[in-house]
């Protein structure tokens, strides 16, 4: 069952997804696959249908052909929040926080799924609901905000933080949920070197800490940090896949060239 | 909502502390004095400002739920004195036709059971008109709960539910019938008190609610409905439960209310009533509890004192009299319009700047 699942098992599986908004083809056939405990990047040029497809994974698209399975198990039919719950968290490449509240009240909510308190104990905030606040609360302390090291800035109001913070943030409510399957939609753009550096490290932290392992999947356009960090690369072309393998396999695959060629500036290497 | 800073040289030992309502001993002394001027100063003030007190704590109780829902969970809403009507008749119904053994009505029970019951049913009430939101939002909403305003005061009480026994109109509740525990609810301190309980218990409720996990979810759903979903959370659901709590605490309003009245009828709960309550939030500050309360009584004293100034010159112009129902009406919207225009925080937000202030003072910096 879920919980048996080894490293290196199939996490997730898409197949043959078909996704048009009117006569605008964005997805036609894609199919390919996560292993569990894998940082697998999806790349292609813009308009490529990347977003997409994450929107597809995450639940907030239904394709109108095609399965998503995960852990062995169609998930078609379910909404975003039960995908939510059975561990599969995501950033947004347009950030998409709460900005009016703090940053501590903003990752607090990717607790949501993890936390009891219904109407009638939230009302009287009896024991058990304060408790449970607290737990939570030494939870993100201890596991988000000391990862990210985002200490001073915990009680900031979001939507005033600078851009590189608040996609930092995004990624620590991302992770509150304490997800097996992370989708990251462009977590580097718009970042400076340095924040680019810490974003990378930041991601490789939590598919490799024994404490995480979370599995990722990573829409990128920086080349140099995909090629780095992926265990394996799928690359989409106009709603098509033109070629899925290993960073090396994918670097020489002619067919990938030629889609990237004369965008090439658009996709200056950081590495 | 922004937390206010804390005075200066405080900081938490441990989250336990940092998660506490009241945070240091200058503001227990503020909330004791508060207490004090509560239940021991304005209770000897004059009869008349009592009432006065009354329409306040009425005022509060609607605005509460009607903040909760616009404010807090983004639904707007303009139909919230349907779900008062609901918790007042089901309270009086209760109360005057409910086969109640003799010892209940002797010991006072019935009339704390249908406050109750009241509120469940009116709680319950709001979620079948709180169901299309699950589908609409914005301009939509607002026709939907309408609807709930003249489907439920206009059509169904007006119809039927008034003329249960054979009455004609108004249900007429009887010297003595709104018994709570000893004491007989007739006079406007013995309502006064009811109302600060309910009152207090309203806005506990509301405030435990929204710093636990379903009003992280209501104000989750407010800013970004998007993002709610995919952090897990049921954003139907929540928005039903945001309506049954609404709904819920204007039954315990209505219910409340039945017993500062010698009798009920369909005119107690008018469209404009729904209205108003909204413009007391938009004048208080909405997603504000401290907003609900001083738009209340803002609006209830500017009325008051607009009256007092009113009546005196009403042996010159008569007729003044008969308008002053238009000119309440006048300048309630133009109170609105102002605060939306110079104030479009509202009067939470001042208070907010002016804690903060002292707190930080002499260092503000
Ligand atoms: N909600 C929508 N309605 C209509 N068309 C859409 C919608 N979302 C995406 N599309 C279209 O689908 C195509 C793929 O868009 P998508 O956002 O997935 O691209 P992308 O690969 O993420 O590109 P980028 O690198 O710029 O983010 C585009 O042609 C886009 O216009
Ligand atoms: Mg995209």
């Amino acid at each position: 069952m879920a919980e048996t699942m080894k490293e290196g098992d199939e996490l997730l599986k898409v197949e043959n997804i078909h996704m048009s908004f009117g006569k605008v083809a964005a997805l036609s056939g894609v199919s390919f696959k996560v292993r569990k405990g894998e940082i697998h990047s999806i790349i292609g040029p813009n308009g490529a249908g990347k977003t997409v497809m994450m929107n597809c994974i995450n639940g907030l698209y239904r394709p109108q052909r095609g399965n998503i399975i995960y852990k062995g198990q169609k998930i078609n039919h379910l909404k975003p929040y039960q995908r939510a719950k059975l561990g599969i968290s995501r950033t947004f490449q347009k950030i998409e926080l709460f900005s009016g509240m703090t940053v501590l009240d903003n990752i607090r909510l990717g607790r949501h799924i993890h936390m009891k308190t219904g109407i009638l104990s939230g009302a009287l905030y009896v024991g058990k609901t304060s408790r449970e606040e607290i737990e939570h609360r030494a939870y993100i302390e201890e596991e988000i905000i000391d990862l990210l090291e985002i200490e001073s800035i915990r009680d900031k109001i979001v939507g005033m933080l600078p851009y590189g913070l608040q996609k930092r943030v995004e990624l620590g409510r991302a992770l509150a949920l304490d997800p097996e399957l992370l989708i990251l939609d462009e977590p580097l753009a718009g970042l400076n070197l340095e924040e680019v550096e810490d974003m990378a490290r930041f991601i490789l932290d939590v598919n490799e800490e024994e404490r995480w392992r979370v599995t990722c999947i990573l829409v990128e356009h920086d080349m140099g940090v995909v090629m780095d960090l992926s265990d394996s690369v799928t690359v989409l072309n106009f709603g098509e896949m033109i070629a899925d393998g290993t960073p090396e396999e994918i670097q020489s695959n002619p067919e990938v060239i030629k889609a990237y060629l004369g965008a090439e500036d658009l996709y200056v290497s950081r590495a | 909502m922004a937390k206010g800073f804390l005075p200066c040289g405080t900081y938490h030992q441990d989250y336990l502390h940092d998660h506490a309502w009241w945070q240091t001993k200058f503001v227990k002394g503020k909330m004791i004095l508060l207490g004090i001027i509560l239940f021991f100063v304005i209770p000897h003030l004059d009869p008349y400002w009592v009432g006065v007190a009354n329409m306040i704590g009425y005022t509060i109780l609607g605005a509460l739920g009607v903040d909760l829902l616009i404010g807090f969970t983004g639904q707007i809403t303009l139909g919230h004195a349907a779900f008062i009507a609901v918790g007042a008749y089901t309270s009086t119904l209760l109360v005057l036709e409910f086969p109640w053994p003799h010892a209940f009505i002797h010991m006072g029970i019935a009339y704390p059971i249908s406050i109750i019951v009241g509120a469940i049913v009116a709680g319950l009430w709001s979620v079948l008109w709180g169901l299309p939101s699950a589908k609409v939002k914005g301009f939509y909403l607002i026709l939907t709960t309408m609807a709930a305003q003249f489907v439920t005061v206009n059509f169904i009480i007006t119809q039927y539910v008034a003329k249960i026994g054979g009455r004609g109109q108004a249900f007429s509740l009887p010297p003595g019938t709104i018994k709570f525990g000893p004491w007989v609810m007739d006079n406007p301190i013995r309502v006064y008190y009811l109302m600060v309980i309910l009152v207090l218990l309203c806005i506990a409720i509301v405030a435990n609610l929204l710093r636990s996990k379903p009003g992280r979810a209501w104000m989750a759903i407010r800013d970004n409905d998007i993002a709610a979903e995919t952090l897990g959370i049921n954003v139907v659901l929540y928005k039903l439960l945001s309506f049954f709590v609404a709904g819920f605490i204007a039954g315990i309003a209505g219910a409340f209310w039945i017993s500062n009245l010698a009798a009920i009828s369909p005119e107690h709960f008018p469209w404009s009533w729904s209205l108003w309550l909204v413009g007391v939030i938009l004048i208080g500050g909405t997603g504000s509890i401290h907003g609900t309360i001083f738009g209340s009584m803002f609006m209830v004293l500017v009325m008051e004192f607009l009256q007092m100034g009113i009546l005196p010159l009403a042996d010159i112009y008569p007729q003044l009299l008969d308008k002053f129902f238009f000119i309440k009406e006048s300048t309630f919207g133009l109170a609105i319009c102002v605060f939306l225009i110079f104030e479009p925080n509202g009067l939470s937000y001042r208070w907010w700047q002016l804690k903060n202030y002292f707190n930080l003072w002499p260092f503000s910096y």
